[in-house]
């Protein structure tokens, strides 16, 4: 117990004031404007933000220095989200520098590592994540994708479903079956797939939050060369829990409960009761102080994670699990403050709003569109990268050995 | 107070039941909510509602009601949320007529209470003001006298239903800022009243009234006194947060046997996920959640028919359960479904913005703790002072 050697937190300081420089100078005033509203971002200008911080390598900077990251302290990758989070600048996207990456740094050849390294490092691919099929969720291992290989491809052909931002995407790493005699986590294989091969079709999902985010993923007939192979053939379960470890990681955005956090007390502060401010409600000051202690726990959890990662190569699985666990419901506790608030304007739902060019009329505060549907669409947190209900059983399994 | 007898109550129950589980399918509450029909509910259904006797279940028989009480308004609600309907059946046999019922003159009950069972009159009750979160005595409109007429200014904040409303009920203060809050029937096209429309969480539509100058004939006022209305105004507000947690019980049902339902199909592991114990036991928390909610509101809503001296006390007790049930089965739906609970396509996540809606209009379930504790202090305070 308490054997890391913690970064302290002056070596941070100036760190941090680039960051905020950074943020006050860089991003561009049309990204700030949507920002403050909660509006979604286009990919266009999604895209420029990101590649203004990939120039700096800070969409990486957790990535060892070998493999051209800037090899962060666990305290610095959490100046760096902090920060964002208070600058109120876009959420990461994990899909590229969280997941497919380390993966590719890890199990990689040479040429992968050099094809797709630097376009993760610089945001100029933009990834999604081929897992859940429709018959395949919390028994992920029961995927039934098929790939059979056919001279030097695979020929792929099945259905991923719940893919986040498959629309936008360049590639996608995805589990397939090569196997389909072997037991069943033994025949999975770990593909990258060009989006733009022949034979992909990507259908929108339209979620509760009455967004486009998700989507159904079709494949057929799909050629994939089999240098896009991960690994060995048949052992690429053992790649896609390496990943899963680093996604439940990134599944808790510090940044983004930073900026809801800040959000929730603006909140507390534009809305009345009686007259007076919310904020100075004694019941809301108590559960916001609860869900500060939430936040400190949750950070904590992750710096373990994060230096886990940087001694071993990887979180552990039960490690990340738990902060996976934590973090979510913090994030779930987070926005339902945000609500409970809310209640008090009528629990309206402008969803139009969170769309450029919108001109109706605000009902109540500014972020209340935003933190509906951040409230909406964070009820999945809880169930995307393994329900909680999952991670109880890899910690029940993992850590106490029942 | 007049009620129905147990057989009355199972065959308003059963009616209820039937004709929605026929009629208002899931396809026909997608048509009604997102249009053609921009106001989002089904006039057609209203007026079946109206033929039925729903609407004015709860009104005397003498204005063609069926002379029911608040046990059979939380029957209507409860079929209400087990189809998550989008008629608004709050603002007008609720709200609407309960003001009307309470406040109104003999004349004024006579001619409009008829309407609204007949389904010709749509209401919705504008009182809360944008600073005034849940608090109730909060009003800072005033309607001023100008010779035969009132001239009202002020802001109200979203009411479901208000878009579709021939008539607004607003509270406004007479005269001046202290003045008594008085209720004004303020036609919803009248000159002066601008309203911003919105949809709910849920998708239902309202919206926000603001008034300047708005110019209402002198017999707009309800009731024929000057008298201050914010005891009434409370009544009816709590009878608003009994038939939401009605509602709620409805919608809980619903989906609790769609969780049931689906955990016994979806398939994982080599087995359905019915199987699995902490599955089994969650599924019987939102069912034990549910039966809690149900019966601590079966018992106030018996509380108010009964006028018993603690009726207030069981409708704010009845508030905070169903809050709680609602936030728990609402969530636990959505968890259980995995992301088919997460899609707008299929109704469990509409039933868990219906929950959010009846959890939190009229007061959460903090707010009613608070109104809980400081009566019991102040009760505590009286008896010690004696």
């Amino acid at each position: 117990m308490f054997i890391r050697a913690v970064q302290h937190n002056t070596e941070l300081d100036a760190f941090r004031a680039e960051v905020r420089e950074f943020c006050k100078s860089e991003m561009p005033a049309e990204v700030r404007r949507k920002q403050a509203r909660g509006q979604h971002l286009e990919r266009h200008e999604y895209d420029a933000w990101l590649k203004r911080l990939g120039s700096r390598g800070w969409l990486t900077g957790k990535w060892p220095k070998e493999h051209g990251g800037l090899g962060w302290q666990p305290e610095q990758f959490l100046a760096f989200q902090e920060e964002l989070g208070r600058a109120g600048a876009p959420p990461l996207i994990s899909f590229g520098p969280t997941m497919a990456g380390p993966v590719i740094y890890t199990f990689g050849t040479p040429a992968q590592k050099k094809k797709y390294l630097s376009g993760i490092i610089k945001n100029e691919t933009w990834w999604c994540q081929g897992y859940s099929e429709p018959g395949a969720g919390s028994d992920l291992a029961g995927l039934k994708t098929r790939a059979v290989r056919d001279g030097n491809h695979y020929v792929v052909n099945g259905q991923k479903i719940w893919t986040s931002m498959a629309h936008w995407a360049d590639m996608m790493f995805a589990l397939v079956r090569t196997n389909p005699d072997a037991k069943k986590q033994e025949g999975i294989s770990f593909l990258l797939i060009d989006m733009k091969s022949p034979g992909i079709t990507v259908r929108p999902i339209i979620g509760i939050t009455l967004g486009h985010h998700l989507n159904e993923v079709f494949f057929e007939n799909v050629r994939v060369p089999v240098e896009n192979l991960i690994g060995e053939e048949n052992k690429g379960w053992t790649y896609a829990k390496f990943l899963l470890a680093n996604e439940r990681v990134g599944n808790v955005d510090i940044a983004k409960l930073e900026a809801h956090l800040a959000q929730i007390r603006r909140l507390l502060d534009e809305t009345r009761e009686g007259g007076t401010a919310l904020a100075e409600d004694p019941v809301f000051q108590r559960r916001m102080a609860e869900l500060e202690v939430g936040f400190a726990t949750v950070k904590a959890l992750m710096a373990d994670q994060l230096a886990a990662a940087r001694a071993n190569g990887a979180p552990s699985l039960m490690g990340a699990a738990a902060l996976k666990l934590r973090g979510t419901e913090l994030q779930q506790a987070i926005l339902q403050t945000g609500l409970d608030v809310l209640g008090r304007h009528g629990m309206v739902f402008q969803s139009d709003a969170l769309h450029a060019g919108w001109n109706g009329e605000l009902i109540g505060p500014e972020a209340s569109a935003d933190v509906i549907y951040e409230h909406l669409y964070r009820r999945a947190a809880t169930i995307y990268g393994g329900s909680s209900e999952v991670q109880k059983n890899i910690i029940a399994k993992g850590a106490l050995g029942l | 107070m007049p009620s129905f007898s147990a057989e009355e109550r199972q065959l308003l129950h059963d009616s209820l039941n039937d004709f929605l589980a026929k009629n208002y399918s899931f396809e026909r509450w997608k048509k009604l909510a997102r249009g053609p029909e921009i106001e989002g509910f089904g006039r057609a259904e209203w007026a079946k509602y109206a033929e039925l006797g729903w609407l004015g279940v709860a009104l005397p028989e003498s204005v063609g009601g069926a002379g029911g009480g608040m046990t059979e308004f939380g029957i209507v609600m409860a079929g209400a949320g087990r189809h998550i309907v989008l008629e608004p059946l709050l603002g007008t046999i609720v709200l609407g007529a309960g003001a009307i019922e309470l406040v109104g003159t003999p004349a004024e009950r006579e001619r409009l209470l008829p309407r609204i069972a007949a389904g010709k009159e749509l209401l919705a009750f504008c009182h809360t003001e944008p600073s005034a979160g849940y608090a109730r005595d909060y009003v800072q409109a005033v309607a001023r006298a100008d010779g035969s007429s009132f001239l009202i200014d002020g802001e109200k904040t979203f009411a479901l239903g208000a878009h579709a409303a021939d008539t607004l009920v607003i509270s406004a203060r007479m005269g001046w800022q202290k003045g008594p809050v008085c209720l004004f029937l303020v036609p919803r096209t009248a000159n002066g009243v601008r309203l911003n429309v919105a949809p709910a969480l849920d998708g239902r539509l309202g919206a926000t009234v603001s008034l300047a100058g708005a110019k209402v004939a002198a017999d707009a006022k309800l009731g024929d006194s000057d008298e201050d209305r914010l005891g009434v105004i409370d009544r009816l507000l709590d009878r608003g947060a009994i038939a939401v947690c009605a509602e709620a019980c409805g919608a809980m049902a619903s989906v609790t046997e769609a969780t049931v339902e689906y955990l016994k199909t979806r398939q994982q592991f080599g087995q359905p996920l019915s199987k699995f114990q902490v599955l089994q036991h969650r599924l019987v928390d939102m069912n034990v959640a549910g039966e809690e909610a149900r019966a601590i509101v079966h018992a106030a809503l018996q509380a108010l028919d009964d006028d018993a001296p603690d009726a207030q006390r069981a409708v704010w007790t009845a508030k905070v359960q169903t809050a709680r049930s609602a936030r728990f089965v609402g969530g636990q739906s959505i968890q259980l479904h995995g992301g088919m609970g997460m899609t707008d396509e299929l109704p469990i996540g509409h039933y868990y913005k219906r929950l959010t809606l009846c959890e939190t209009l009229f007061g959460d379930g903090e707010w009613y703790l608070k109104r809980i504790g400081a009566a019991a202090a102040a009760s505590a305070i009286a008896v010690s002072a004696t």
